[in-house]
């Protein structure tokens, strides 16, 4: 674990050390007041599905960029040898660098629970299926992060890192579109595939096993599949 | 003491070592030598467990490679051709990574940077970013962070490239301290180093061994002056320039 710790403090304080982290903190915080304004204006309701969906749709947007460069950069500039030739397990430098960046998404949401406490103190809301969503939130940008992390290892370029993000993040966020042009068995496998399937019951409070296993077993698929491509670097 | 055997490492079609065979004593200063692609880097790559051989095996203390890299690992102390290091860090942060991840104590953490920042001159620079420094202060934080926890084998791929003289003649001096308690390992292809640091020097020509002997005894056995004039004569039809 102190191994695990020494990674995501160092993700950290790369992260906090160039002005990316500072540009995504400032844009997400007045992008989500922006529209939690808007959306309680215009629903005159005390629920915060619809914000939770406008968080969701830029997290698509953000995690791209804070993930592209955490094992491109290190490829790029060859301080992976640094890392790949210390006592390290493979696994500890993955979960090290996970565990970073979903702080840093925590720094990114966090601010998000304002909401929460906004609407307890003026509405009598369904407080727990609020909760439900947070979770459902911080699920879904877990299971980015831990996409951008398996992408970011196979690429020496944080460009193409960030551009296959983008492409798989965007593919899983619309694949539900797909759902009505097909049948049957693809159907149900697309339908389970979309992440906003899950998400939608989290959001407005349901609480559904798959839709736990869905989130976690994709995050630990991807950051077991990262583990493999410094395996067989 | 380290051991490889027949060790041969392919990338795709291409054969970068062959057969090498070596047997390293502890606390001898063995310096690689050998023409840019001769397979040096590649060959410590594999000491250092980083990259695993085709075939062959290398045992560190008896461990082999392809199954204890981490004990291995914990006994070196690598300094790659460029140094891996994280600009937007302090010297000090740095170090204290380095020193997290090569199990280094807590405890001991403090006096382990301390100890190393004296022995390396950078006591002056502990607070500074990494980015700011000189390249051969950055290539003393590169030796720093192999030797924070101590290792029994020291291996520096080319410590000394694209150095000022006055730099080459510090990281000299350094790797000099640093090898009376270690076994060192340092690859390079500028021949006076070998003369300043090395006991033995093994001389490797398109992925294998062409020598491996002292100093002195290269230069007696390939009937030349200076190690300069042997290393050419055993690369003879490898350069246009010929002896």
């Amino acid at each position: 674990m102190r191994k695990i710790n020494a990674i995501a403090q160092k993700e950290l304080l790369a992260l906090f050390c160039s002005p990316i982290a500072y540009v995504i903190l400032f844009l997400s915080t007045v992008i989500f007041n922006v529209f939690f304004f808007m959306i309680i204006d215009q629903n005159r309701e005390a629920q915060l599905k619809d914000v939770f969906t406008v968080v969701e749709f830029m997290l698509v947007f953000f995690v791209p960029i804070f993930t592209m460069k955490i094992f491109s950069e290190e490829r790029a500039s060859g301080t992976l040898e640094f890392l790949l030739t210390a006592p390290v397990k493979d696994i500890e430098i993955v979960l090290g660098k996970f565990l970073g960046l979903s702080i840093f998404l925590t720094c990114v949401l966090a601010p998000t629970l304002i909401y929460y406490f906004i609407l307890s103190r003026f509405s009598d809301f369904d407080r727990l299926a609020a909760l439900w969503g947070y979770c459902g939130l911080w699920l879904e940008g877990y299971l980015f992060i831990a996409i951008g992390i398996f992408l970011s290892s196979l690429c020496r370029s944080q460009i193409v890192a960030a551009m296959s993000s983008y492409m798989v993040l965007f593919l899983l966020y619309f694949t539900l579109s797909f759902k009505t042009y097909t049948q049957g068995m693809w159907s149900s496998v697309i339908g389970y595939a979309a992440v906003m399937t899950h998400t939608e019951n989290f959001f407005t409070g349901i609480f559904l096993l798959s839709d736990l296993v869905y989130f976690v077993s994709g995050i630990l698929f991807f950051l077991l599949l990262t583990k493999l491509v410094l395996k067989f670097r | 003491m380290i051991e490889l055997k027949n060790v041969c490492k392919q990338f795709g079609s291409v054969e970068v070592l062959s057969q090498i065979a070596l047997e390293i004593q502890t606390g001898e200063i063995v310096g690689f030598l050998g023409h840019n692609g001769a397979g040096k880097t590649t060959l410590m790559r594999i000491m250092t467990t980083y990259l695993p051989a085709t075939s062959g095996q290398v045992f560190i203390d008896g461990k082999n490679a392809a199954t204890a890299s981490l004990a291995i690992r914990a006994k070196i102390g690598y300094l790659p051709e460029k140094p891996p290091l994280y600009p937007n860090m302090t010297v000090n942060e740095y170090l204290t990574l380095a020193g997290r991840l090569h199990n280094v104590r807590p405890r001991d953490l403090k006096g382990a940077i301390a100890s190393v920042c004296a022995e390396c001159w950078l006591t002056d620079v502990q607070n500074s970013p990494i980015a700011i420094l000189s390249k051969g202060y950055q290539q003393r934080v590169g030796i720093a962070q192999a030797i924070i926890h101590n290792p029994a084998i020291l291996i520096l791929d080319e410590p000394t490239s694209g150095l000022d003289p006055l730099q080459v003649v510090q990281v000299r001096a350094l790797i000099k301290r640093c090898q009376s308690q270690r076994t060192v390992i340092v690859s390079t292809h500028i021949l006076s180093e070998i003369e300043h640091l090395a006991t033995r020097v093994v001389i490797i020509k398109q992925g294998t061994i062409a020598a491996d002997a002292s100093v002195e005894e290269v230069i007696r056995t390939q009937q030349s002056n200076t190690l300069e004039e042997a290393f050419l004569k055993l690369n003879r039809g490898r350069s246009p320039i010929s002896c």
